[in-house]
């Protein structure tokens, strides 16, 4: 290398003038992040101003600098049950996720060859790239009143348990939604994990379930951490699925935020909407992130 | 448990999670042939009308081809953006490197309802400050897609980029090829495949966007997305299972198409 890098001893007549360089690149990046500053990082800034406005109905949006917007949130006892139905299925659904999530990750790194593991993570991707608005017409089909289910279950004989517009129903449909994304993530991690372990394990006598709790789980936690929030943030930010299949009486936050900022016209209180979603996620996630690692570090001890 | 048994229980779990993901899938393209009037078990029979009148829908025409073009332009604009870009991470050295990156990826990371709000009424500020309509036209909803699609083509792009070996362009440049050239003959070739699967990629997420788009369409431009969505509202027919199916075909070949090209599970 060192004496590819001199030209001139290699090839003196063909020596370019100046050393040889790779291209300028650094800046490339400069039109890309111009396009997020102001399309994105300048829009949330202008938003989180806005947050401190007042709104006068009728005139829109006064200039002001008020907490009312996030006094209005805390006080209203609405808008507080949205919080908290966002956070418990947001919660229940990660949960499924990671239980349902967990079993297919390990069978594919595991007992199954690489040919059909890639045909099988492109038919758990294919979904995931549907689109919201045809996955959750899907939904609509199969868990309606006379859906696939309710048909099936009333071919045994039973009567059809009402599902739409249930957060039972949400459940499903979020679960659908972020369900490929914990398997995709746990299946990268697993990959890394020696197998020679669990055979060690296993050697010495361990059971399957002990062999999961004390070597694959604790070497799989970053992995875990990861497809947990990634499903935790997702559900928590569904629009599509709570508006459709949760139906009017269901309220989460995304649809509220848009409720607000489009329809209402409220754009403080949407703003400070977007904001107490956006900081109950990110301190939630946060909190569990240290939590987490400060128990796996005193479990790799 | 025996070896077998263990086996057998992660197979059926595996199985039945498949399944319920892919359920959705297949049950939306199987009822778009359904006869009945209003979407329900079991079939009264089986027809291709709905096909026939999706087309005759003006919204779901429309719909899809603005989706097409807005697709269109969102992948060329997140290429021409987002190659420059992952070449500066990844082949240039500079301070505040990583800060960089964390905010090119941003458009990924921020919730689609929040970031749309915030566009909207940013665009909602500039009209009133310029006097030039924003909101509800072409340009918005542009500017809107090629944002959701750069963090994709940079994934694909860096990851792909990290890997090339690097002594090729640098014994290019050795043997007197200048920086384009060696831009031109040897590192972009090298990154074509992932280029390809950028480009499908963001066309796809640019397709199916949702959430972003319902703040920025207006009446007579609408995505295809969200002309399903109003519809949706109002009624569940065949029309909607008949574009759901021409949705999923086009999707589902754009995928593995890319496939080929760069592995689609290094995306997420």
């Amino acid at each position: 290398m060192a004496t590819l890098a001199h030209p001139e001893v290699l090839a003196p007549d063909f020596a370019p003038r100046s050393r040889p360089r790779i291209p300028r690149v650094i800046g490339g990046v400069l039109p890309g992040t111009l396009l997020v500053v102001i399309a994105l990082l300048g829009p949330l800034a202008l938003m989180f101003r806005y947050s401190f406005n007042r709104f006068v109905p009728g005139e829109l949006m006064v200039e002001g600098f008020t907490l009312a917007n996030y006094a209005k949130f805390l006080h209203d006892a609405f808008y507080r049950d949205v919080l908290l139905t966002t956070l418990w299925v947001a919660a229940l659904s990660t949960l499924i996720c990671l239980a349902l999530g967990f079993p297919v990750a390990y069978a594919l790194v595991r007992q199954v060859g690489s040919r059909w593991k890639s045909r099988l993570l492109i038919l758990i991707i294919l979904p995931l790239l549907m689109g919201n608005a045809v996955r959750t017409a899907a939904w609509m089909v199969i868990l309606g009143d006379k859906g696939l289910l309710a048909a099936l279950v009333s071919a045994v004989g039973l009567t059809p348990p009402r599902l739409m517009y249930t957060p039972t129903a949400v459940v499903i449909g979020l679960v659908s939604v972020t369900l490929p994304f914990m398997i995709v993530t746990l299946q990268s991690v697993i990959e890394r994990i020696d197998p020679v372990l669990e055979e060690a394990a296993e050697s010495l006598g361990a059971g399957h379930l002990t062999i999961l709790r004390r070597v694959v789980l604790p070497l799989a936690l970053p992995g875990l951490l990861a497809g947990t929030m990634l499903c935790f943030i997702l559900s928590m930010n569904a629009y599509a699925t709570p508006v459709l299949i949760g139906g009017p009486q269901f309220h989460m936050m995304a649809p509220e935020v848009y409720q607000q900022v489009a329809k209402a016209m409220n754009w403080p209180f949407g703003a400070a909407l977007a904001f107490v979603l956006m900081t109950v996620t990110l301190v939630l996630t946060t909190t569990a992130n240290v939590l987490v690692q400060r128990r796996y570090r005193r479990w790799s001890e | 448990m025996s070896r077998a048994g263990i086996r057998r229980t992660y197979g059926a779990i595996s199985g039945t999670v498949l399944a319920f993901i892919v359920l959705p899938l297949v049950v939306i393209v199987w009822v778009s042939f359904f006869a009945n009037r209003i979407l329900a078990f079991p079939a009264h029979g089986y027809t291709l009308d709905w096909y026939a009148r999706a087309l005759d829908t003006d919204a779901f025409r429309d719909g899809f081809i603005t989706s097409v073009q807005t697709a269109l332009f969102a992948t060329a604009a997140s290429l021409a953006l987002g190659v420059p870009a992952s070449l500066g991470l990844v082949r240039g050295r500079f301070p505040g490197r990583d800060a960089v990156q964390a905010l090119l990826l941003a458009p990924m990371v921020v919730p689609g309802i929040v970031g749309g709000a915030a566009l909207f009424i940013a665009f909602i500020e500039v009209e009133a400050l310029l006097d030039i309509q924003v909101a509800g036209t072409i340009g918005g909803l542009l500017v809107a897609h090629t944002l959701i699609a750069l963090p994709w083509t940079i994934r694909l792009v860096s990851a792909s980029l990290a890997s090339a070996d690097r002594a090729i362009e640098e014994a290019a440049a050795s043997l007197g090829a200048g920086p384009l050239t060696v831009l031109r003959r040897v590192t972009l070739p090298a990154i074509r495949p992932a280029i390809v699967a950028a480009a499908l990629f963001s066309f796809v997420i640019s397709f199916i966007d949702l959430e972003k788009s319902i703040f920025l369409v207006g009446p007579g431009r609408t995505t295809l997305q969200i002309a399903l969505v109003n519809y949706l509202e109002w009624n569940l027919d065949g029309t909607v299972a008949a574009v759901a199916t021409v949705q999923i075909l086009i999707v589902g070949a754009a995928l593995l198409v890319s496939d080929r090209y760069a592995r689609l599970a290094q995306a997420f």
